[in-house]
């Protein structure tokens, strides 16, 4: 029997999907644990109380509001105290948090202060004994390692995406908190917050990316490549060097040895050969999609599927695809 | 200007893995090492600061004997000086870490610690945050731009969709993310200085080492490449298998 | 002896002097550049004197220029008797060659200085002709250059006319003195049979005069003009290495571990050797290396003929510095050409000056492919790209300066041992069911293979050149080779790292290949690839490592010569042209191999040649690093080359190299054009009968 508290990341006064996943993890921890409670913490502007309907629908037996006008923007010092301050009344057998960029800055902070062990970016995770066990992706994505962490409270940050939100109703009964840190003295202090710009997102960041080359004829077919992006909604365009060469696109955009070497979820390669000088710079995306009209161009080797044929005709198609299924799924 | 920067010995992230016999580490046998790749951002932008308005960088490692190599290059890229925490192996508890690394830094007198934001290896990410809060310090974690004036930093953190304008006080511990500075090659003129620049070895402070890995496993292999069709007709079954294979729509 | 006499011969002795005292001063600057032995093997040494500046060979690279200049060359050679002949008489008056020649011989030389003289005018028209009328582009240099090229020219006429109308008058005065061989002065004189005596006495002295004083003027001009190379660059034809003795192509030996050394490379003229600078002296500024480079001719800022005569002006103005010459320091001689700060400064500003950056910019020398055009065009044997390479590793050893996207390949090569980021495991995924065995592998059964297969980076990760590796391996099997690879053991044989300056990385990946080679006793090495066999071959001895590197277009060759692989002729193309890889052709004057290859592979096939082709042959682009770096400035020069293959017509084009491979793919693909392009070992593979 043993309680677990959860972190419950907000942003401009509304939970993040990663919220949701701690308290599924959370619940599901404390389940397996002999079916103590969850606790999920929320810090935020006045207000953010009411989403704890939302943090009980997903399993938290109580909600820890933190309200402060400050917390209007993330406040790592005074939340970090605060999270800490109700570990150490509270008796959790762990704490979890998201390996979001926000979770990332505050679990090793609480971690520090409480003097615990942690695990971060976990993919899975149950109790094993004295100790909590999980799965982390280390090496580059390239080992999956299980590492385990003994002591009370355990902190863990979970890799966003790995678990799924599960609705678990539970009371969510509301309980309000003061910070336990005046954030008035909080020394590092957001001046600016940068909204992410209506623009695609950068290219080593972009969780998808539609990339072209010369398959696409002339530089004013990019609007195919730019469209077939938009409607993946949060995908980036590249493209290899000959197009860069030939000054269809800026240098910035390209992928590959000499330019940027990226790592997406999803990579859309349209009329790209795949010459050693392009794979060198996007081999390790997670899954490759390409799209060519030469059965036996290289690009083919790594693609997990391969479409023959010419990209000017199959991309318009499947920008249309792809937005069918995004509306209805 | 003092500078201090946390590096860590890691292997070359394009090499293809294999798991040791002990089935709890990889295989060292033709791995290359060098430093993370973000920490080789943190000396960079550590020697930038100190190029612009003096001072001097050092470089922290901790581990075995051949981490020493590891600050060699740091050392060859500009760096003062270097000091070797030894430990007979690298732990993966980042508390632990954290821990011998404060102890080292408590008395150093630095305006700034960096480290890198996450060593690829171990892949936490939890260092240099936890190494701040046992030095009671501010710390902005993955920082892609960094100013230091005046005693003051500004730092841009970049978030899910958008990024955040922080400043702080010094001293100060920040964590750096890419973007910041592309590290410098070192030349053969600095690596030739390195070999006689001062490296100081002390014992590293470690303590109790809760977080621990159990065992390792290599994710399913890349299936080869297949092609799945010619022409538009082959949409539909794409965008199937994106959805329900690879589940990235 | 006469006053005149008396007068001459002060003058001569001022002149004389004058003249050693310069020639002394160019020497000294000549040892503020660090030492090269280059006295060894001096039969070779003189045969290149012989055939190249004397011969005159290499200006017959271009005909009617090089007529011209042979003709004022030899002619000069002849005349210089003459003028001997005349000097002495200048002091002594009645000396002749006729008091101490043979009649016979006498007769002979008469005849040679008339002819002679005629000749060099008729030369030295066209040779304004050019200048003033045709201007070719790689003459177009700025305004002293030319004002220099005229002076000389108007020299050299004026010598020859005022040398006739001498023996002219000499005619009308003493009819007999003149002997019956000196048709043309002879003829000139009755010509002017019409001038009395005393204009006739006049006319002779006058002309015998300005003629004496005109060479010894010429003589004074040289040191002052880039006509310096009349003197020097035969002695520079003789101290070269551009055509041997020694291997072609090779880069100078570093010593890295010397622990004093604080410069790597160079960056200013006392770190290039003496030799370089002797270069400087010996340009006349033709502008045939120029012509040949293949980033100047696709619109880059790359001239071989500026880096000469940059370090030519460096030389100048820094030389009296540092050899404590202050006389000449405020009047530098030699001190004219293309761009660079040269001119009359004060000492702190030239103290403040370099080769590098003031000269010498970075962009151009980023800008070489390294293909060595330049230096087997010019006529007096020059080597422009060691400059560039001594430059180039300065800039990268001691300054860390480089193009910022090729720090992935040097980060690379460093850990993964290719150039590209892929990992060393994957090296022989390509023999993977080829029942290709490594040298392990052999060694482990106790076996010793009779040939290495060195496969090259290109060769082993690049999806395109693992074709043509195949192909290779699969006609060695046809032929019962008995070889083995060296699998996951093999590394880049440095020659990027080299050829982009990073001495360093070169010697660290090749003494690792060196090791690996002689721990299996390898004698025998195969490559598909130019680069690794010129490195290997050529440039490993240096670091001890001594293979019979053989590139396959040769061994292919020698398979078909010796009948052990059988071709049943080719079907498809009807005509293919053959692409020359520099370090093929230029490094290692390997021309015929895979033509012969190709017409045997090819029986009915008719090989067709571009224009620029063999020693000329346009480089593909990815020489020196090039493969690694961005082409901003001009047309991409694999573009510019496949456009000269394409338009042979031929329906197919033949490389011998992977680097060519990629990028005449890439510039077949840019023009749009449908035309296979195939290494010679696909070809031969395919024309195989089994």
């Amino acid at each position: 029997m043993a309680n677990v508290l959860a972190f419950a990341e907000s942003r401009a006064g509304a939970l993040r999907k990663v919220a949701l996943e701690a308290v599924t993890a959370a619940r599901a921890l404390a389940d397996t644990a002999g079916g103590g409670e969850v606790h999920a913490i929320v810090a935020g502007a006045p207000g953010i109380a009411g989403e704890a309907p939302r943090l009980g629908a997903h399993g938290a037996d109580r909600v820890v509001a933190v309200e402060h006008a400050a917390f209007a923007n993330y406040d790592p010092e005074s939340i970090a105290a605060t999270v800490a301050e109700r570990a150490k009344s509270g008796g959790y057998r762990a704490i979890i948090f998201s390996a979001s960029a926000q979770g990332r800055d505050l679990a090793p902070r609480v971690a520090a202060k409480l003097g615990v062990g942690m695990l971060s970016d976990v993919i899975s995770l149950e109790v094993s004994g004295d100790a909590i066990v999980a799965k982390h992706p280390a090496y580059a994505n390239k080992v999956i390692a299980t590492v385990a962490v003994t002591g009370s409270p355990a902190i863990v940050s979970l890799r966003p995406n790995a678990f799924t939100p599960v609705e678990n109703a539970r009371a969510g009964t509301v309980e309000s908190a003061q910070p336990a840190a005046d954030p008035g003295a909080s020394r590092v202090v957001v001046r600016e917050t940068i909204k992410g710009s209506s623009t695609r997102p950068d290219l080593t960041e972009a969780p998808v990316i539609v990339s072209g080359g010369r398959g696409l004829k002339a530089p004013e077919n990019f609007k195919l490549v730019e469209e077939l992006a938009e409607a993946f909604g949060n995908a980036a365009v590249g493209c290899t060097r000959a197009v860069t060469d030939d000054g269809w696109r800026p240098h910035s955009d390209q992928i590959g040895q000499t330019g940027r070497v990226v790592s997406p979820q999803l990579y859309v390669a349209v009329g790209i050969s795949g010459a050693i000088q392009h794979l060198a710079g996007m081999r390790t995306s997670g899954t490759i999609v390409a799209i060519n009209k030469d059965r036996e161009a290289p690009i083919f080797k790594v693609a997990d599927y391969g479409i023959v044929g010419d990209a000017l005709q199959i991309v318009p198609a499947l920008t249309k695809a792809v937005r069918e299924a995004r509306r209805h799924g | 200007m003092k500078i201090a920067v946390c590096i860590k010995r890691v292997p070359d992230m394009e090499a293809r893995f294999r798991i040791a016999s002990s089935g709890a580490s990889v295989d060292e046998a033709g791995l290359k090492y060098d430093m993370g790749d973000f920490d080789g951002y943190a000396v960079e932008a550590a020697l930038q600061i100190t190029e612009k308005q003096g001072g001097e960088v050092v470089a922290i490692s901790l581990g075995p004997a051949v981490v020493q190599e590891t600050l060699r290059k740091a050392l060859s890229m500009g760096v003062a000086r270097a000091v070797q925490l030894e430990a007979a192996a690298i732990p993966f508890d980042g508390f632990a870490i954290a821990r011998a690394l404060a102890a080292e830094l408590k008395d150093g007198g630095y305006d700034l610690i960096m480290f890198g934001k996450v060593a690829l290896d171990s892949a936490n990410g939890v260092v240099g945050a936890m190494t701040a809060e046992l030095l009671g310090l501010p710390v902005v974690t993955a920082c892609s731009k960094l100013d230091v004036a005046g005693g003051r930093g500004t730092a841009r953190r970049e978030l899910e969709g958008g990024a955040e304008l922080v400043e702080f006080p010094l001293p100060a511990v920040v964590t750096i993310d890419e973007g910041i500075a592309r590290p410098r090659y070192p030349a053969l003129k600095g690596i030739m200085a390195a070999k006689k620049k001062p490296l100081e070895v002390k014992p590293a402070q470690l303590g109790e080492q809760r977080a621990t890995i159990k065992s390792m496993e290599l994710p399913a292999e890349r299936p080869p490449g297949r092609i799945i069709g010619e022409g538009t007709d082959a949409i539909p079954e794409l965008v199937r298998l994106l959805q329900n294979e690879a589940k990235v729509l | 002896m006469s006053p005149s006499n008396v007068l001459f011969l002060v003058i001569l002795l001022l002149a004389i002097g004058f003249f050693v005292y310069n020639v002394q001063r160019l020497i000294a600057y000549l040892r503020v550049g660090k030492p090269d032995s280059r006295t060894g093997e001096p039969l070779a040494r003189l045969k290149n004197v012989f055939v190249i500046a004397l011969g005159q060979r290499k200006m017959f690279r271009e005909p009617a220029a090089g007529v011209m200049h042979a003709l004022i060359f030899w002619g000069f050679i002849v005349l210089t008797l003459g003028t001997i002949e005349i000097l002495i008489e200048g002091v002594w008056a009645p000396f002749s060659y006729a008091m101490v020649f043979p009649g016979p011989l006498y007769s002979a030389y008469a005849l040679s200085q008339d002819a002679f003289a005629l000749l060099v005018l008729g030369a030295i028209g066209f040779a304004f002709y050019r200048r003033l009328i045709v201007h070719p582009k790689r003459l177009e240099g700025d305004e002293t250059e030319h004002t220099d090229a005229l002076l000389i020219l108007g020299m050299i006429g004026a010598l020859m006319l005022t040398l006739l109308l001498t023996g002219a008058f000499l005619h009308v005065l003493a009819p007999d003195v003149v002997p019956p061989e000196k048709m043309i002065s002879r003829a000139l004189g009755e010509g002017l049979g019409w001038v009395g005596a005393d204009t006739a006495r006049t006319g002779y002295l006058l002309n015998w005069w300005v003629h004496a004083l005109l060479i010894l003027g010429f003589l004074n001009y040289l040191p002052y003009s880039k006509h310096l190379h009349i003197a020097s660059s035969i002695f520079n034809v003789y101290f070269s290495n551009t055509t041997g003795p020694g291997p072609i192509g090779v880069m100078r030996p570093m010593d890295l571990e010397a622990e004093d050394v604080e410069q790597f490379g160079a960056s200013d003229v006392e770190h290039l050797t003496w030799k370089n600078l002797l270069d400087g002296y010996s340009c006349t500024e033709c502008g045939r290396c120029t012509a040949a480079c293949p980033a100047n001719i696709t619109g880059k800022v790359l001239s071989p003929r500026k880096i000469v005569i940059n370090v030519r002006q460096r030389l100048m103005e820094k030389g009296p510095l540092l050899t404590g010459d202050t006389g000449e320091l405020f009047s530098p001689t030699l001190v004219h050409g293309e761009g660079g700060d040269a001119g009359n400064e004060t000492v702190g500003a030239v103290l403040g000056h370099r080769l590098l950056d003031n000269y010498i910019t970075e962009e151009e020398l980023w800008q070489c492919t390294s293909c060595r055009a330049c230096v087997v065009e010019c006529p007096v044997s020059i080597d422009q790209l060691e400059v560039i390479n001594e430059l180039r590793r300065h800039l990268v050893l001691s300054e860390s300066r480089f193009p910022p996207e090729i720090q992935p390949a040097f980060e690379s090569l460093e850990r993964n041992g290719t150039p590209w980021a892929f990992s060393p495991t994957d090296r022989a995924a390509w023999a993977e069911g080829l029942a290709i065995p490594t040298m392990a592998e052999k060694l482990a059964r106790g076996e010793r293979p009779d040939v290495l297969f060195w496969v090259g980076c290109m060769g082993s990760f690049d999806d395109r050149a693992k074709r043509i590796t195949v192909a290779f391996a699969r006609i060695m099997q046809a032929a019962g080779i008995d070889f083995a690879i060296l699998g996951q053991e093999e590394k880049c044989n440095g020659d990027p790292a080299r050829r982009m300056g990073n001495e360093y990385l070169y010697q660290m990946l090749a003494r690792d290949n060196v090791e690996l080679l002689d721990r299996y006793q390898v004698r025998t090495v195969v490559t598909i690839c130019p680069h690794c066999f010129h490195q290997i071959g050529n440039e490993y001895p240096q670091l001890g490592g001594d293979y019979e590197v053989i590139h396959h277009s040769t061994y292919i060759a020698r398979l078909i010569e010796a009948g052990r692989v059988t071709l049943r002729g080719a079907d498809g193309v009807d005509s293919i042209t053959y692409h020359d890889s520099c370090y093929l052709g230029r490094y290692n004057d390997v021309y015929d191999a895979p033509r012969e290859t190709l017409r045997r592979a090819l029986p009915i096939v008719k090989v067709t040649e571009p224009p620029r082709t063999r020693s000329r042959g346009l480089c593909c682009g990815a020489g020196g690093g090039r493969m690694f770096m961005e082409e901003h400035q001009g047309k991409r020069i694999n573009v510019e080359r496949t456009e000269e293959l394409l338009a042979t017509g031929a329906g197919a084009i033949a490389v011998a190299c992977p680097f060519c491979m990629t990028m005449m793919t890439d510039g077949v693909k840019a023009k749009g054009a449908d035309v296979p392009v195939l290494d010679i070992a696909e070809v031969v593979e395919k024309a195989l009968s089994r």
